[in-house]
Parts: C-alpha cells; sequence; structure tokens
C-alpha cells in the first residue's frame, strides 16, 4: 500500500502544477469558459436521420420486418388483450378478486388495505387509466419473470454466466432510468409498446438477480446430499434448489414489480397510457389538484401491489396459512371496544370456516375440501361477474366521485398566497426567499466556479487527478475521456448546471439523513418511528415526490432538488443506521469497558467503524440524486434533465439521447469515483 | 466370481486442488513439501497418496484434525470431489472409471452419505426427507413412504414423520440423516463426522445407537471423526491423517500401544489404556513350551483386568489365542509399562 502511496505522489504534484497552470492560463491569457462550439459533434444529426431511416422502412427493412415487428406485435396483443379485459371486467369483480386473495394469503386488514388502495382508484376518477397502468404493469412484469427467472437460474448454476452477466446488471442498475427509453425510442418508436419494452428492461436486473442469489444461497450441504443420492441436475434443481430458493424468488418479484412502477410515469414520456401520463400531462399544465390524484393513485398501486405479492411470498415461505380476523394491533387489544369486536370477527371467520369445510365435504372429494375456499371464492366472483355485466357495472359510479382536486388547487392557492413570502419580523421568510438563497448562494456560485473559475480544461483534469489518487490510471484516463467526450456532444455547459444541483441535493441529503441515521442508531424509538415513514418512502415511485414539492415550491431549480433529497433520503438514513448499529458489539462493549462516555462511544468507535457503510450511503444518496434529474427536468429543474426531457416531449430525439448520454457519463463517472473512494476507506477502516 | 475380499480399497488415491493438479505432480516428486507447493502454484494437496482397504462389514474410521484432508477423501470415495488420481476399488470394480450414469446408481442403490451438518432438506417434512433417496430413484410415493416410515421407527423417530427438521432437536435431526441414508438400504454407509456438531452426551447415545444398529444390519461404514476416542470406540480399523497422508492405520489398540511417532502418541495421551490394551498389544512373544505351567490369559483381555491378575501371580502370565495356544508372555513389568508410556 504504502509503496504505491509514494509512487503516486509526483505524478500527483505534476497534475496539480499542471492544474494551475492551466488556470492561470485560462485567467490570463485565454478564456476557456465555453466547450469550443467547433468541437460539437453534432450527434444529434444521425440519430435524427436514423431515426427518420427507422421510421420511412418500418414496415419495409427485414430488421423491422422479422425481428421487432413480431415482439411488437406480440406485445401489443399481450397489452390490448390485458387493457380490453380489465376495462371489461366489472369493477367489483376485481375489488372482491383482490380482498378474496388479500385475505387468504394475509389477514383481514391486509385485504381492507388493498381493497382501500383499489377503491381509491374509482373514487378519484381514475379508475380507466388505473386498468391501463394495471395491463402494463402485468404484461411488463410477467415478460420480465419469462425471462428473468429462467436466466438467474442459468447463472445460479453456472458460474461462467454468472460472471458474465454480473457487470452487465451492475451497470443497468447504475443507469437512470430514462436511460432505456432512448434506444427503446430509436427501435421501437413512441407508442405504448415501446414503453412496455422499456419497462420490461428496466424490472429486468431484480429478477434475475434475486433468483441467482435464491438457489446459490441454498446449503451447499444441502445440495451435496442430494447429489451423494444420486439425484440428477434436474431432480437436484426441482426438488431442492427451486423450493428452497423460492422466498428469495418471490422476494425478486416483488422488486421487479416495484421497479415497474417506478418507471410508469418516465415511461409516460414514450406513449404510456394510464395514471403515468395522467401525471405528466398534468404536471406539464400545472394541474397540481389532478397530478396529486394520479399520484396517490399510482402510490396506491405500488402498495397494493408490494403488500399482496409479498404476503404471497411469505406464505410460501411458512407454508401455513392462518385465517384469522385479526384487524388491530396485539397492544390494542387491552380496549374492551376491540377484544370484542375481534371476538366476533373470529366468531364469524371460524363459523365460515367450519361452514365451508362441511359445504365443500358433501362432495365426497378431498380435492374440493382441500380447495374449498378457492372454489367458494370462484363462485362468488362467477356470481358478481354476472351481476355486474347485466346490470352494467363497468364504470365506477359517478356519484361516489371523491374530489381532491379542488380542494388541493385551493390549497396550493393558499399556499402561494400565503407561505411563498412572508415577512416576520426583520426576516423574509417563506419558500421563495428559500429557493432565491438556494440559487443566488449555491447554485449559481456552484456554477460559477466550476465554468468561470476553473474552466472546462481544468475540472477535466481534476477528475482525472481524483480518479489518480482513489484508483488508478484507469480510472483517470477513463474519468477524463468519457468527460470530454460530454463536451463533444455539445451538453457541457447544461452538465455544469445539472452537476450544481446534484451536489446541492446531496448536501441537503446529507445534512438531514446523517443526523438522523445516528439518532436513529442511537434511539429505538426514534428508528422504530422512522422505520415505517422510509419503508413508506421507498415504496412510492420517484415522481409522486414531485406534487407536494410543487406545492411548495413552484416550479425550476429548487423544486427539482427537493424532490430529489426526499427521494434519496431513505439509504442514506438507513445506511448510516445500520452501519452505526452494526458496528462490532465486542468493540462497543470493550470500550464502554473502559469508560467511554456516549459521545466517545461514538465519535471514537461506532461512527470509525460504520465509516464503509456510511460512505456506501453517501453513495447511493448520489446515484438516487442523479436518477432523480429526469423527473427534476419535469419540473423545470434546468440542466441536463429539462433537455432531455423537451428532447423527448418535442420529439427530438436526438436532442434528447444527446442529454440522456451525458447524464449517463456524469453518472458512471461520479459512481466509479466515489465506489473507489469507498474501496479505500474500508481498506484503510480495516487496517 | 467370488466376493472380493474388501468392500472398498483404495489405492494411491490424491486430491490436488487448483487450476492445474497435473503440473504440481513433477514438483512432489522432486520432494518439495505441501506448504512449498501452495505458495509457489496456489495448489492445495489435500490428500496424498492414501491407501486403505475397508472389509465387509466392518467400522473403518478416518481420524485427524481439520484441514487433515478427511472430508475430502471421503467425497472422493462417491466422487462428490474427483479424485486427482488413483483407483478406488467397489466391490470389485474401479469408480473413477464410472460414467455419469453408473456413478448415479452406485450413490443411488450402494452407498449413502451421513453429514456433518445434517444436510437435511428444510422444505420436506421427516417422511420426505427419509424418502428422498428412494424418491430419486422412481420409486411410488406409497411404497417409499412405507419403507421410510420402517426406518424412521427403526432410529426411534416414530411419531416424527409430518414434523420439520427445523422443529426437531440436534441429536434428532442426525437421526434423520441416518435414517434417509439407511432407507435406501445401501451396502455401504459413507458418514462426515455425523457426531460433531452434537452435545457430548447426545453424542455418545448416538455412538451407542451407531454400533447396535450395525450389530444389526451388518453395513460396511467409512466414518469420519476429529474426536480420537470416538474413532477407538466405534473403529474396527483406523487411518490416522495429518497433511493428506495417512500416518498410521491399524487396529485401534496397535495405534494406543504402538504410536508411530509423537503426533500420534499426542492422540493417544487422553486414551483409557486400561480400557483399550490387550494382553496381545504388551506381551513378549514367547514360545508354546516356555510358558507351561503359567497361569493363561486370552489375548483380547484387557489391561484393566492383566492388573489384578499379575498383582496376585508372581510369574509371568501366558497368553493365549483363539485356538488355546500361547502365543506370548505377559510380566508386572510389561503391565506396569504398558500403564506409564500413557503418562
Amino acid at each position: 500500500m504504502s509503496r504505491t502511496v509514494r509512487n503516486k505522489r509526483p505524478y500527483l504534484l505534476l497534475g496539480l502544477g499542471l492544474l494551475v497552470v492551466l488556470l492561470l492560463v485560462h485567467h490570463f491569457v485565454l478564456n476557456l469558459n465555453l466547450f469550443p462550439e467547433a468541437w460539437d459533434v453534432r450527434l444529434r444529426e444521425p440519430l435524427d436521420v436514423f431515426k427518420q431511416w427507422s421510421i420511412r422502412n418500418q414496415t419495409t427493412h427485414p430488421v423491422f420486418l422479422y425481428f421487432f415487428e413480431p415482439i411488437s406485435d406480440a406485445i401489443d396483443f399481450a397489452l390490448r388483450r390485458a387493457e380490453t379485459f380489465l376495462l371489461w371486467l366489472p369493477w367489483p369483480v376485481l375489488l372482491a378478486a383482490v380482498f378474496l386473495t388479500a385475505q387468504k394469503a394475509g389477514n383481514l386488514r391486509l385485504a381492507l388495505l388493498t381493497s382501500f388502495c383499489l377503491l381509491f382508484m374509482g373514487l378519484v376518477g381514475l379508475w380507466p387509466q388505473s386498468m391501463q397502468t394495471l395491463a402494463l404493469m402485468t404484461v411488463s412484469v410477467l415478460i420480465a419473470l419469462l425471462i428473468g427467472i429462467p436466466l438467474g437460474i442459468w447463472a445460479g448454476r453456472n458460474k461462467k454466466v454468472e460472471r458474465g452477466l454480473r457487470p452487465l446488471l451492475d451497470a443497468m442498475q447504475t443507469m437512470p432510468a430514462f436511460v432505456y427509453l432512448l434506444p427503446v425510442v430509436l427501435f421501437f418508436g413512441i407508442a405504448r409498446v415501446p414503453s412496455a419494452v422499456a419497462t420490461i428492461i428496466y424490472a429486468l436486473p431484480p429478477a434475475i438477480r434475486l433468483t441467482t442469489l435464491g438457489i446459490r444461497e441454498v446449503d451447499r450441504e444441502t445440495v451435496e446430499a442430494a447429489r451423494s443420492f444420486g439425484a440428477t441436475p434436474r431432480q437436484i434443481l426441482f426438488k431442492v434448489q427451486l423450493p428452497l430458493a423460492l422466498p428469495t424468488i418471490m422476494a425478486g418479484v416483488n422488486q421487479t414489480i416495484m421497479m415497474a412502477l417506478g418507471i410508469v410515469v418516465i415511461a409516460a414520456m414514450i406513449g404510456a397510457a394510464g395514471l403515468g401520463g395522467v401525471v405528466l400531462d398534468s404536471l406539464r399544465s400545472l394541474r397540481v389538484g389532478l397530478a396529486l390524484e394520479a399520484g396517490l393513485a399510482i402510490m396506491f398501486l405500488a402498495v397494493l401491489l408490494d403488500r399482496l405479492s409479498e404476503a404471497i411470498a411469505v406464505r410460501n415461505r411458512t407454508g401455513v396459512m392462518v385465517m384469522n380476523g385479526r384487524l388491530f394491533p396485539r397492544s390494542w387489544q387491552t380496549n374492551r371496544l376491540i377484544s370484542r369486536l375481534e371476538a366476533g370477527l373470529d366468531w364469524l371467520y371460524t363459523t365460515g370456516g367450519r361452514g365451508l369445510t362441511r359445504l365443500a365435504s358433501l362432495s365426497r372429494s378431498d380435492f374440493v375440501v382441500q380447495y374449498a375456499y378457492l372454489f367458494a371464492s370462484l363462485l362468488l366472483l362467477g356470481v358478481l361477474l354476472w351481476l355486474g355485466r347485466t346490470l352494467d357495472w363497468t364504470t365506477f359510479p359517478e356519484a361516489w366521485r371523491f374530489n381532491l382536486q379542488d380542494p388541493t388547487d385551493t390549497a396550493v392557492r393558499w399556499l402561494r398566497d400565503n407561505l411563498f413570502e412572508f415577512e416576520l419580523g426583520p426576516f423574509l421568510l417563506g419558500t421563495r426567499p428559500f429557493s432565491n438563497f438556494v440559487i443566488l448562494q449555491l447554485l449559481d456560485p456552484l456554477d460559477a466556479f466550476f465554468q468561470e473559475f476553473l474552466s472546462w480544461p481544468a475540472l477535466i483534469l481534476l477528475v482525472a487527478l481524483l480518479g489518480y489518487w482513489v484508483s488508478g490510471w484507469r480510472l483517470a484516463l477513463g474519468g477524463a475521456v468519457v468527460l470530454f467526450g460530454v463536451g463533444l456532444l455539445g451538453m457541457w455547459e447544461l452538465a455544469l448546471v445539472t452537476l450544481s444541483q446534484v451536489i446541492v441535493a446531496v448536501f441537503f441529503a446529507l445534512i438531514i439523513a446523517l443526523p438522523l441515521g445516528v439518532w436513529a442508531a442511537k434511539s429505538n424509538t426514534v428508528a422504530a418511528v422512522l422505520r415505517p415513514i422510509l419503508d413508506f418512502l421507498q415504496t412510492i415511485p420517484a415522481f409522486v415526490y414531485l406534487v407536494p414539492v410543487i406545492m411548495l415550491f413552484n416550479v425550476g431549480r429548487v423544486p427539482g432538488i427537493m424532490a430529489s433529497v426526499l427521494y434519496a433520503l431513505p439509504p442514506a438514513i438507513r445506511l448510516t443506521n445500520l452501519g452505526i448499529r452494526q458496528a462490532s458489539p465486542d468493540a462497543v462493549e470493550a470500550a464502554q469497558a473502559f469508560g467511554s462516555t456516549s459521545r466517545q462511544l461514538l465519535l471514537k468507535v461506532q461512527l470509525p467503524l460504520a465509516l464503509p457503510s456510511i460512505v456506501t450511503g453517501i453513495n447511493q444518496t448520489v446515484m438516487m440524486v442523479l436518477a432523480m434529474v429526469v423527473v427534476a427536468g419535469m419540473v423545470g429543474g434546468a440542466g441536463l434533465g429539462l433537455e432531455a426531457v423537451n428532447g423527448l416531449a418535442r420529439n427530438q430525439l436526438g436532442q434528447g439521447i444527446e442529454a440522456g448520454l451525458a447524464i449517463v457519463i456524469l453518472a458512471v463517472v461520479i459512481d466509479r469515483l466515489l465506489l473507489a473512494g469507498a474501496t479505500r476507506t474500508s481498506v484503510s477502516g480495516n487496517r | 466370481m467370488t466376493k472380493p475380499q474388501y468392500t472398498i480399497s483404495c489405492r494411491k488415491v490424491w486430491k490436488i486442488f487448483g487450476p492445474n493438479p497435473g503440473g504440481v505432480r513433477p514438483l512432489l516428486n522432486q520432494g518439495l513439501s505441501r506448504s512449498e507447493i501452495l505458495a509457489q502454484t496456489g495448489h492445495v494437496i489435500a490428500v496424498r497418496n492414501v491407501s486403505f482397504d475397508v472389509r465387509p462389514g466392518e467400522i473403518f474410521v478416518v481420524m485427524g484434525l481439520s484441514g487433515s484432508g478427511k472430508s475430502t477423501l471421503i467425497r472422493c470415495l462417491s466422487r462428490l470431489i474427483e479424485p486427482t488420481e488413483g483407483e478406488i476399488i467397489v466391490d470389485g470394480q474401479n469408480v473413477v472409471d464410472f460414467d455419469a450414469t453408473q456413478l448415479r446408481e452406485l450413490r443411488r442403490r450402494k452407498m449413502s452419505m451421513v453429514f456433518q451438518r445434517f444436510g437435511l432438506f428444510p422444505h420436506r417434512t421427516i417422511l420426505d426427507n427419509v424418502s428422498y433417496g428412494l424418491e430419486v430413484q422412481g420409486i411410488k410415493k406409497e411404497q417409499r413412504h412405507d419403507q421410510a416410515r420402517q426406518v424412521i421407527e427403526m432410529v426411534g423417530l416414530k411419531g416424527w414423520e409430518k414434523y420439520y427438521p427445523h422443529e426437531l432437536s440436534g441429536g434428532m435431526q442426525q437421526r434423520v440423516g441416518l435414517a434417509r441414508a439407511l432407507a435406501v438400504d445401501p451396502e455401504i454407509l459413507l458418514c462426515d463426522e455425523p457426531f460433531s456438531a452434537l452435545d457430548p452426551l447426545i453424542r455418545r447415545e448416538m455412538q451407542e445407537e451407531l454400533l447396535r444398529l450395525q450389530n444389526t444390519l451388518n453395513k460396511t461404514l467409512v466414518f469420519i471423526t476429529h474426536d480420537f476416542l470416538e474413532a477407538i470406540k466405534l473403529g474396527h480399523h483406523i487411518a490416522i491423517m495429518k497433511d493428506g497422508e495417512i500416518v498410521q492405520l491399524g487396529r485401534p489398540e496397535e495405534i494406543v500401544a504402538h504410536p508411530v511417532n509423537d503426533y500420534v502418541r499426542e492422540f493417544t495421551r487422553d486414551v483409557p489404556r486400561v480400557k483399550i490394551l490387550t494382553a496381545k498389544t504388551i506381551m513378549t512373544v514367547a514360545a508354546a513350551d516356555a510358558a507351561s505351567g503359567h497361569v493363561t490369559v486370552h489375548a483380547d483381555t484387557t489391561l484393566e483386568k492383566l492388573i489384578g491378575l499379575t498383582a496376585v501371580s508372581p510369574d509371568p502370565l501366558a497368553v493365549l489365542d483363539n485356538d488355546g495356544c500361547v502365543i506370548g508372555m505377559v510380566d508386572r513389568t510389561a503391565v506396569l509399562q504398558a500403564l506409564s508410556e500413557g503418562n
């Protein structure tokens, strides 16, 4: 270690010297503010030409005719079928199906929760759009699983396949969601199929990864035992590995669903109809109330699918089905009213269950008795379906419409009038002064620092030096080359605007998250309060954060930053908390035995030990903020995000792709630098 | 064809872990040690030129500390780990030459294995765990469940058929492991430290159980352990391994009486010598005529009994073999010496 450090020093010094020279040249000889426009490679033009070409040849060229067309047709067929079916289905049937499944897989509480989630979509008048989104989710997730699970099994059983897949999956997961849209648009155009394709690709990694993990996690001795009895590879897979990997695979299914939902609004940018489209349109026209309704509908869809798939997964793990009428937390049962109510529900359940079994045993078939609940449910659904079709219950009753829009819009107006700016004594408070402060004191100076003080060659050199310092030649050279690429794309200035927003967002996220994380690690009460909130924040798709942020901050760079901060908080808090809590208990006990105060314990033992975990948290924060760049662009967060959004919105694909590429480059460079830095800290932490 | 004399014969078995095991052999011929080879080439020599024979119906114990290669060796026998070199003759056939189908047949019908951490299938009931071996053979559900129930009863777990492994204690889990291995009615049982994960009391109980089952079923066992006392208690023959090699092979009392080097002697120190050593192992060889008129003892008489006998008899005792012929003499000095070597 020390040898390499000594070897690096002269080069680092040389680099710093060069940096000083560059700065002197920039300030006194030649102004290097702007990346030379003549060097712009104008990638957008060939891209737009290609797009034009692909549109013209969509019906004639063999690649489209025999490869993309069939895929596109198949997905389109499935999507249409699913959509038509869900819209044809009377809404009470779907509601009952969800209720019955949830109460079988979980309990009454889950059944009520999921039913409410579904009902909400109808109540706010977004039933058809919700069904469209649900259809898109179902088809995309099914296809993703169909590809992902077999691939995952293959990788789980074959080290070479895993080695080949891993870097690809790693790369896929560092990319902001938006990036998946770009190649898809090139080949499939803008319509509902490409949005499904993008969703499938985006949701694929967890399906593969967790299947592989599940297979690999199966105890080696268990597999060896199976082998020692002469089981064939097939028998080992189906009788031992798959059954034991099932819980992990189901967790993968759950994550795949959540990923697919996470991209729903972004997918709407390339033509997915449904809730995503509603959010997108209402954000564009600044109808905050409608955006809130659709955003909440997406959130409830996420909660519904998350809890339901989780319950099914957990049930698979234990193999036991508990049917009970438990509705409230156990601690509430001291209340007489509640315990009466629960006793009543329990009675209802046991009697109902017994009655069902008795009824089923009339058929004298074990099969019917075993699946009595299923048969009864199907019967009920059938009756509902018949009723629904005859009485025409397909559309959700307009009379039940629960209007959230108008009060929200009123609230937004009130906020605009009262909270944006108000005087309190000598201070000017409110969100507008805050925004101004952020822009004038943080963003603009940062921009100026990068662009005017540093100049572009100096910034590239600085990144190269950092890369060399934390890792080596390869990272230095690679970082410099791809950053130079941003300039060649003609995106240099926009990238700097984005970079300063990212830095400010990360800064805010960390000054909130780190103390909270430490506090949560120190106090079980705080941790218990934070956990459900963080869980909740992580289930919500990213752009739902935009709605309250717009309500408070209007549009512009600052609301984009605020949404990113909200989005990036959970992992940073979690990892800080975890890092401190997992710090070796022996070390903590030893420190206490020496009479350390709580503060000494934290500063001298727990924080240093938690450092690798905290650095990982910071890395994740940065990556999440970067992933939000495009979403922030939707509320006017200037820079690459806005450029990308506009590119797609105005059908200037080349421009969108250039901006997208620049975002990817930023993400990759920052990610590699931070990862290398994290490895360094964890190495020195271990010594 | 007559039945082969040995159930298993290992001939010059090697196992070298690493990317190019073949390339390491020349270095070994140059006389490089195990650690030198590890340092130079990154290859680990797990099993080094091991040969031994297992007789039908005996318990053959391989004893060694962790890292001595004993677990690798036992896995080479059914080729769960491919041996690098050597022959493994089971019932007259070389297992190393078997193709995938023959190997599967061997594992399904002839050899089964008991694992250190039990290796039970957590997602299957006890009944389904025990019938697994029969299931992969393709035996119908009713029949395999019947067979499995019999074996479960034999190991004393009747009534636990519907439970899952995690609901049982460690000792009971290993009974399941044993039952699972016995259910396919194999000729050979490979036991990889089956009792190491158990509490001392349970361990002793399981050892007794194994001996009892062995007496009634008469299987051939290869039994791995790191516990010398366990080896002595169970083994008809014991092979002591160190650094992948067998350093001593023999009957328990031979090893206790005549350890080949300090390494083996170290293990024998805690052994209750009076219970293990016999007249045969401590006697001086003598001709029949020299023993006339002396008190006689059988060759298998333990040291414990010899102490009493020599105490009351001023003259040496004559040692008789099974046919009643005198094969040697034991006197007080021999008894006292045998006792003192333990300290």
